[in-house]
């Protein structure tokens, strides 16, 4: 079974920040920049450019593990896998804010803020989605879309697995890859 | 193959599901006084503190085991024959077992006191004493609640949200003595003394509990004063359920250090595991075996159990303790070995992020083995992978410590940390 994912290539990232800012406005009532940032209940990134080994922009997310940590420890079962269980997604009417999800994530992608989808715009973890509405609707994930550098980029996880252990041996054997 | 559950909750649930994910065929027998409907247990501060409606205390699934073809039998058990391979439920209704999970968790620690209202003290573990928590509530009435744990601070946080005053009379000299350093408790306990409506009495135990005059209880304390009260509550910690299983040689003594088991979870009984709040898995941070009465290790460990009841070996790498609570406005985290007991001899490095904002990091002969966070960044996770993989101090990039906000994970490979990152 093909199933597609946001591949992540850390050595390419320029840290623009674009991709944060696209993840919010898609995840953001309006789904537009310009609407979104007067929301009441201000959308979130899903992923954050932390600062990596000297100094280098490192696009952070969801692994969407399996099994999932986060979706084993998440006592009101407000973590549930998509259809395909190759995402793990919060409903965030379930979500109580308790904090048992990022206590067990050994990725720092689980961070808490109010959410329009929450009752009463309550605090909830929050998460990549995969930007399942978008891919549902027949668009790549925002952050992907942002992207200029393809340090971000949309496909099936073993077709990248390939291209990667080619250019290690490409490299390992002094051959220019890219 | 016909496996045997003993107690439905969060081990035992864990391991159905992943039996009949191993085994589709196979026969498993689940035994639990009360199955259904199924509900996560420490979300009951939650809904004390009428921060969450009671029914999301259920589970999406009411019934889980019904999907997953497991035959309830909902009563008690009573006995086990490891010899024979036979378990004795409280009707006499024997069930044989080709492999049997023992998942009966744990009980409240009870609170000895002397005088004709003793038996009323209330326990905070499942929702009957929720029901019985709440059934108590007076507004504006005095509550005492007995213990400085993480109990006892859900149950005060609880008790002033349904608009009760508080009294928390706390046995050793400050509250939260297991769980933080003299540092953080001093913050905390400075916390609770400006909080209104919450009393602190430190180095007090009650030693009476009798018929109060103008409220319903008069406690008599260790120092010799007396106190009335409107409802009085406990959190002392728990002990393994194991007193049905006396005398089938899993365990020393009363089984109060629970059952010991291998890195297969398997109990000293052929054929028999253990997983959960009554488990004597091996810690990590501690290096020893200990029971760590935790959701998440006993969702974990009845994964494990299950694979190895399913003849897949799987050695459970060890757990480690884990908290997350609520603390009057602020979040306190904890994970690993922080129990100033534990801790005796260790180095420890303090991270102040920003104003208010504190985090831990705890070392024994230079391995992480520790941290506790208060209002810090949710990357506690992160350090319990950290501790997984046995991280040195002389490890951790000056980048991550400077910048614990927004740096990298430790567990993202560009560190060059760990190359096979198991969550």
């Amino acid at each position: 079974m093909i199933v597609k994912t946001v591949i992540v290539r850390p050595e390419l990232c320029v840290g623009c920040m674009q991709c944060m800012i696209r993840c919010a406005e898609a995840h953001s009532q309006s789904k537009d920049l310009f609407s979104a940032i007067s929301e009441e209940v201000l959308a979130k990134p899903r992923i954050h450019i932390g600062v990596g080994p000297e100094q280098r922009p490192f696009p952070n997310k969801c692994r969407h593990c399996e099994p999932a940590p986060c979706l084993e420890a998440c006592m009101p079962g407000a973590i549930h896998p998509d259809m395909a269980g190759a995402l793990k997604i919060v409903d965030e009417t379930r979500c109580i804010d308790c904090g048992m999800c990022s206590m067990t994530c050994p990725y720092y992608v689980i961070r808490y803020y109010p959410d329009h989808k929450a009752p009463g715009g309550r605090t909830v973890a929050v998460k990549c989605d995969g930007c399942q509405e978008r891919v549902a609707a027949g668009l790549i994930p925002a952050c992907v879309a942002a992207c200029k550098t393809e340090a971000l980029t949309y496909g099936d996880v073993n077709v990248a697995m390939n291209q990667g252990t080619d250019r290690l041996a490409h490299v390992a054997s002094g051959v220019a890859g890219s | 193959m016909r496996y045997v559950v003993v107690g439905l909750h969060a081990a035992g649930r864990s391991a159905c599901a992943w039996l009949r994910r191993l085994d589709k065929s196979a026969e498993i027998v689940g035994v639990d006084p009360k199955p259904a409907p199924a509900y996560a247990r420490p979300l009951i501060s939650h809904v004390l503190a009428g921060e969450i409606e009671p029914e999301l205390l259920e589970l999406k699934e009411p019934d889980p085991f019904a999907g997953l073809g497991v035959a309830v039998e909902a009563e008690r058990a009573a006995a086990l024959a490891p010899d024979r391979q036979v378990l004795t439920l409280e009707s006499g209704k024997e069930i044989a077992y080709d492999r049997l999970l023992i998942a009966t968790g744990a009980s409240p620690r009870r609170v000895e006191v002397a005088g004709d209202k003793a038996g009323e003290i209330r326990y905070f573990r499942g929702r009957e004493d929720l029901a019985a928590v709440l059934d108590g509530i007076k507004p504006g009435g005095l509550a005492v609640v007995l213990g400085g744990g993480l109990v006892g601070f859900k149950l005060t946080h609880g008790l002033l949200a349904r608009r009760m005053r508080v009294r928390l009379i706390v046995a050793s000299p400050r509250p939260l003595a297991l769980n933080v350093d003299e540092y953080l408790g001093g913050i905390i306990g400075r916390n609770l003394a400006s909080l209104p409506g919450v009393e602190l009495s430190i180095n007090t135990s009650v030693t009476a509990m009798e018929t109060g005059q103008e409220r319903r209880y008069k406690l008599t304390l260790s120092t010799g004063a007396t106190l009335e009260a409107d409802l009085v509550a406990a959190g002392k910690g728990v002990i393994p359920a194991v007193g049905w299983l006396t005398g089938s040689g899993l365990f020393d003594g009363e089984g109060q250090d629970g059952l010991p088991v291998d890195e297969h979870l398997k109990t000293r009984a052929a054929h028999v595991y253990a997983a959960g709040d009554l488990a004597q898995a091996h810690d990590l941070a501690l290096d020893a075996s200990q029971v760590n009465a935790i959701w998440p290790l006993a969702v974990e460990q009845g994964r494990y159990a299950a694979w190895n009841m399913a003849g897949q070996p799987a050695a459970y790498p060890g757990g480690l303790a884990m908290n997350s609570i609520p603390m009057f406005g602020s979040h306190l985290v904890s994970v690993g070995a922080v129990n100033p007991r534990y801790t005796a001899g260790c180095e420890s490095l303090a991270i102040e992020p920003r104003k208010g904002s504190y985090l831990k990091l705890v070392f024994r002969q230079d391995v992480l083995i520790g941290a506790v966070g208060f209002d810090a960044a949710p990357r506690l996770g992160e350090l319990a992978w950290a501790i997984r993989q046995g991280l040195r101090r002389g490890r951790i990039p000056r980048t991550w410590l400077e910048n614990t906000v927004n740096a990298a994970p430790l567990a993202d490979a560009t560190w060059g940390l760990s190359r096979n990152v198991q969550p």
